[in-house]
Order: C-alpha cells, then sequence, then structure tokens
C-alpha cells in the first residue's frame, strides 16, 4: 500500500494539473477539519447574531469576501461551510456505499428470483434524473442535515448497486470460489469472506471520484431551499442567501459558489489522476509522447 | 438496420414497467413517508372538512395496495391534484409549460453535443500538446460549475452591469402587443416564424443565450470527456495507424473512420446528460424567470406546493425514460454490435 501510495504521488507530481487538484483537495479536507478552531468571528460563521450596521460591506481588508444582509464576515461563514459540505459529501457517500454494496453483493450472488427483484427495484430508482429525486424525498422530509444525506443517499445507492452487482457477477465464477464451494463452505461464509473483499475495489473507486458530485448536488438541494436550513452556512444555503441581493452585492454569491467551483475541480482533477494511474494503457500512451 | 420489431415491443413493455416504478416511488414519497398525506395534498392551510374530504379522496383509511391502485389509476386518468399556488390542475400547468422546457433543453443539449464532439476530436488529435490541455481543462471546469451559481454571475454581468442581454421571461410582453404576435404551439420559435414575426424571434433568441450558456455547461463537458477519450483510444488502433501509414492525412482518417467508432458511445451516454439538463434546468429557470417546468417546480418547491413539486419531478421523470429509451435505439441502430 505504502509503495503504490507513493507510486501514484511520482505520476502526480509529473502532472502540474493533477497536482493542483490533489493540492485543493488535501486543502479542503484540512480547512473543513479544523474549520471550527481557525475562525476569527465565530458567531458571523455560525450565524448567531446579527449587526445592521455593517452590512453589505463589499470585499476590503477587513472583510475579504464582504458581508451579507445581517452584517456578518463572509469569508467566515465560507469557512465553516466547508465543514458542512465535507461531513454531508462524505456521509452520503458512505452510506449510499453501504446500501448499494449490499444490494449489489445479494442480487449479484443469489441471483435467481431474489437477484431479479432487487435489480429492478434499483432500476426503479435509476428511471429517475440524478437530483430529481433527492429533491423529491428531501421536499418531504422536510429541511436537515440529516435529512439533506437521507435524501441524497437514496437517489444515490442504485448506481453502486449496479456496478457491485456487474462486479460480483465477474468474481463469482473464479476458480477460488468454486473451491470454496467444493470444499462445503456456506453461502453466507463464501459471499462475505471471497466474493465482497475481491469485488469492492471498482465500486470504492467509483465512490471516491463521486465526491466532487455529491458537494454538488447537497449545494444544489440547499439552494433550492430543500438543503440544510439557516443559519446553517452551507454553499449553497449561502448562495441561495445571497440570490436576492445579487444586484446590490455581488459576494455575497460570488464567493462561496468559486469556493464551491474549486473544490469540484480538484475533485475531479484527483479523480482523473487516479482513472488515468489506473488504466495502464493511457498510460502507455502518455508516456510515448 | 438491425433492429427488429420484437426488439421494439420489448423495450416499449419494459418503459411500462419503468413508469411503474417511478409512480410507486412517489407513491411512496407521498403516501407512505409523510404522517399525514391528506395535508400534502390540500394545503397546510385547509380548513377540517377540506381535510376530511381530502382523507376520503385519497382513500386513506383504506389498504394500502388499495391506496396505490387508485393512485395509478388517479396518474393515468390525469388527476395529479391541484396546485396550492397556481390553484389549477397541476397536469394544466405542465402541459402549458413543457414547450418552453423542451425549446430551451433541445437547444442547449444540441449545442452542447455538436460543440462537444468538435472540441472533443480536437483534443484528442493534439493529445499532450497544448490545446489538449486547454480543452481538458475546459471540460474539466464545465463539467463541474454549478449551474446555479454560474446562471447567477452571467445574470449579474450582462443584465445588470453590463445590460446587453435581457434577463426574464421568454419575450417582452410589450413586444407581443406591439406586434401582435399569438403563441400558437408554445414554442415561441416555431410561432414566430410561423407568423414571421422577426422582432419577437430576435427577442426570444436572445433571452435564452444566457440560460442556454449556463445549462449546456455539464453536457458539454461530459461530452467532450467521453470524445476524447474514445477518440484517443481509436487513433491508437491499428487500423488508424495502418491509414496514416498508408498516407491518408489525418483529418481524412479522424472524419471517416474515428469519428464513427467515437459517435456511438457518445450516442449512449446522452441519455444521461439529458437527465443533468433537465435537472439543470429546474434551476436556470428559476434563476432567469424562464416559465418552463423547471420554474413551475422550483417555485412550488419554494412555496411548498407539494402537488405541483410532485407532479411535476414524476412528469420529468417519464419523460427521462422516455430519451433513454429514444437513445437506447439510436445507439442500437448506429452500433450494429449492440446486442437485444
Amino acid at each position: 500500500m505504502d509503495t503504490i501510495l507513493r507510486d501514484f504521488l511520482k505520476f502526480l507530481v509529473k502532472r502540474p494539473l493533477y497536482t493542483t487538484g490533489f493540492i485543493i483537495v488535501v486543502a479542503f479536507i484540512i480547512v473543513g477539519c479544523i474549520a471550527p478552531y481557525i475562525l476569527t468571528k465565530p458567531e458571523d460563521a455560525w450565524g448567531i447574531t446579527y449587526d445592521l450596521s455593517r452590512a453589505f460591506q463589499p470585499p476590503s481588508l477587513e472583510y475579504p469576501f464582504g458581508t451579507d444582509a445581517y452584517g456578518r464576515d463572509m469569508l467566515n461563514r465560507v469557512i465553516l461551510g466547508s465543514r458542512y459540505s465535507l461531513i454531508i459529501a462524505m456521509c452520503v457517500i458512505v452510506l449510499a456505499l453501504i446500501i448499494g454494496v449490499i444490494v449489489g453483493l445479494v442480487a449479484g450472488y443469489l441471483a435467481g428470483v431474489t437477484g431479479t427483484i432487487l435489480m429492478r427495484i434499483t432500476d426503479m430508482f435509476l428511471a429517475y434524473p440524478p437530483l430529481l429525486l433527492a429533491v423529491a424525498f428531501a421536499s418531504v422530509l422536510g429541511r436537515s442535515v440529516l435529512n439533506t444525506i437521507i435524501a441524497l443517499a437514496i437517489s444515490w445507492w442504485p448506481w453502486y448497486a449496479r456496478l457491485m452487482y456487474v462486479s460480483v457477477n465477474s468474481v463469482k465464477s473464479a476458480l477460488y470460489v468454486e473451491a470454496a464451494r467444493v470444499i462445503g463452505l456456506g453461502k453466507f461464509t463464501i459471499m462475505i469472506k471471497y466474493i465482497l473483499p475481491n469485488s469492492l475495489i471498482p465500486v470504492i473507486t467509483q465512490a471516491m471520484l463521486d465526491i466532487g458530485s455529491a458537494i454538488l448536488e447537497a449545494s444544489a438541494l440547499s439552494f433550492l431551499g430543500v438543503g440544510v436550513p439557516p443559519p446553517i452556512p452551507e454553499w449553497g444555503r449561502l448562495i441561495s442567501e445571497g440570490w436576492v441581493y445579487v444586484s446590490k452585492a455581488y459576494w455575497i454569491t460570488f464567493f462561496p459558489g468559486l469556493m464551491l467551483l474549486i473544490t469540484v475541480v480538484g475533485f475531479n482533477l484527483l479523480g482523473d489522476a487516479v482513472k488515468e494511474y489506473m488504466n495502464p494503457r493511457l498510460r502507455n500512451i502518455a508516456a510515448k509522447r | 438496420m438491425p433492429i427488429t420489431r420484437t426488439y421494439l415491443v420489448k423495450r416499449i413493455l419494459l418503459l411500462f414497467l419503468v413508469v411503474l416504478g417511478v409512480l410507486v416511488i412517489s407513491f411512496i414519497i407521498t403516501r407512505v413517508i409523510p404522517a399525514r398525506p391528506e395535508l400534502l395534498w390540500v394545503g397546510l392551510h385547509a380548513r377540517a372538512e377540506q381535510i376530511e374530504r381530502a382523507r376520503k379522496e385519497l382513500r386513506l383509511d383504506e389498504p394500502i395496495y388499495v391506496q396505490l391502485y387508485y393512485y395509478l389509476a388517479d396518474f393515468f386518468r390525469g388527476n395529479w391534484g391541484i396546485s396550492w399556488r397556481t390553484r389549477q390542475p397541476v397536469i394544466l400547468d405542465i402541459i402549458t409549460s413543457l414547450p418552453a422546457t423542451l425549446e430551451l433543453t433541445i437547444t442547449a443539449f444540441t449545442l452542447a453535443f455538436i460543440i462537444g464532439v468538435i472540441l472533443g476530436l480536437v483534443a484528442a488529435v493534439n493529445y499532450g500538446k497544448l490545446a489538449d490541455k486547454v480543452i481538458s481543462l475546459i471540460s474539466i471546469i464545465a463539467a463541474s460549475i454549478p449551474v446555479f451559481w454560474l446562471g447567477l454571475v452571467l445574470q449579474t454581468v450582462f443584465s445588470i452591469w453590463y445590460p446587453v442581454l435581457p434577463a426574464g421571461m421568454r419575450v417582452d410582453p410589450s413586444l407581443v402587443i406591439g406586434t401582435g404576435f399569438k403563441p400558437i404551439t408554445n414554442f415561441y420559435i416555431l410561432d414566430s416564424l410561423i407568423q414571421l414575426n422577426i422582432p419577437v424571434l430576435l427577442d426570444v433568441l436572445k433571452r435564452m443565450i444566457l440560460p442556454v450558456i449556463t445549462l449546456m455547461m455539464y453536457p458539454l463537458g461530459l461530452t467532450i470527456r467521453m470524445t476524447r477519450s474514445m477518440a484517443i483510444e481509436s487513433l491508437q488502433e491499428v487500423y488508424a495507424k495502418a491509414l496514416e501509414v498508408w498516407g491518408l492525412p489525418r483529418s481524412k482518417v479522424l472524419y471517416k473512420y474515428i469519428l464513427k467508432n467515437v459517435i456511438a458511445p457518445v450516442i449512449a451516454s446522452l441519455g444521461l446528460s439529458f437527465g443533468y439538463t433537465v435537472t439543470g434546468a429546474l434551476m436556470v429557470e428559476l434563476i432567469f424567470v424562464y416559465p418552463g417546468i423547471g420554474y413551475y417546480v422550483g417555485m412550488a418547491l419554494l412555496s411548498f406546493d407539494y402537488p405541483a413539486i410532485l407532479g411535476g419531478i414524476v412528469f420529468v421523470a417519464v419523460i427521462y425514460s422516455l430519451v433513454n429509451l429514444i437513445v437506447d435505439i439510436i445507439h442500437a441502430w448506429i452500433d450494429p454490435r449492440v446486442k437485444f
């Protein structure tokens, strides 16, 4: 594992664009983790107090990202917002991964009627355009961080179930699975001990590549007013709060959106790097040039 | 043309099953999850007797499978409830706003496809060079940009700071009265062309520029990435090398041979990018006050108008399934290797 990581970093260093993506992602995760401890105006960030006398201040040295309609410092709010984006995206991916892996594993290994029913249910969920299903669930569940996570995970797991199903199907005819069956191991044991670990890699990789999209979709939900409630400074929420004032105070929407864009670009660049690193054919073409 | 009638029949039956699935999920969302589903139907401020009537109408006292049966029957009969906001039947609202959304999404989608394929091919031919790097960066940014933010930024810059492009509405109302423009099909481009009403046509197009640019970003990014990676792989194939060694100019190899291999998988991915385009329309139409289905559902979300939210979303999901069916058929028609 250590050598793979070192090899990957060596691969990254030679490609400035991918390195940039890597740096963005690392910075985002660090800021997200330590956000509450580096705030200069915590009461502004959490949105507890307001001071109308300093409302709508344009970006300046004191307020690099300006202030919002309640006189809160936008920089502090944006910093704290990164934490929410990080937590929500991570929870969505992990929850979707757990459901998707279980459904895909059971459907793929048991096949037959159970498998068909499980995969048809998966298809039902996939019939909705991405995000719209989450919007529908979120609108009924009500606004909260937890409900945002649930709504997004519900619309997300079918992709992983599909991927897992395909992966399990390619693994289950392998010789070692056959051998395990011949020596008399039970279905459940084979599934957990042999099929699961050997079919997990593609799904986990895809899940890591999806973090950027999860951040984007969570903020879209908040922008539409069905995600996290105020005064939580999630980035989509901040953009939606500044929307009404966009003609007189562009900075309220501009900076949270810019941070969102940079973060998602970072995750997508890193995703491309991982994809290229894992696809030897693509790498060989690149090496020849 | 290897598309058989059995294939078509099978796919259409499958479509029917998918629509049923979509409805079952929306039934769970509206009737099973909420504690008091009747409130979603008549509104939070309804009077007691209205709520009582809604309970009867939705048959909430009967077993769940009976409720599901009537839910499906209501859907196919077109009884999708009354919007709290517009006080009109939801299905009527949706049908009136459909043309606006179709006009917008089809334009954005077609432009994204054409520009995306061209840029993707240019990047692939110049693989590793500056042009490739620039195009790749563009595609990554296009696929990562939050549509709602881009919409707001474009609106601020081009409608407020430098008011060169009007934002909001599909056409200037005073122009409609002044020139006697009558919407017939509600596809304004078509309508103004039929009536040879050039001022209205120009105004309609002008008002579409910003929403279309915003909306096309995601499918554009997706198409560039797809085309580029497919073309790079195809250019490495032995036949492509052979043709070049043969002395065929690269442009001809690209146009006559590579394009065919690239286009099929790109078309197969169109269904998904259509899904992202309609979802984007939800936010783009809301920002640009463009009265289509996206605007309708968006306003419904902001005012907790549940019949309209669910009606709109289910309708879009059905359209999405239909588009996926069409994409699959086109894919099968273009690429004879696709098995049925």
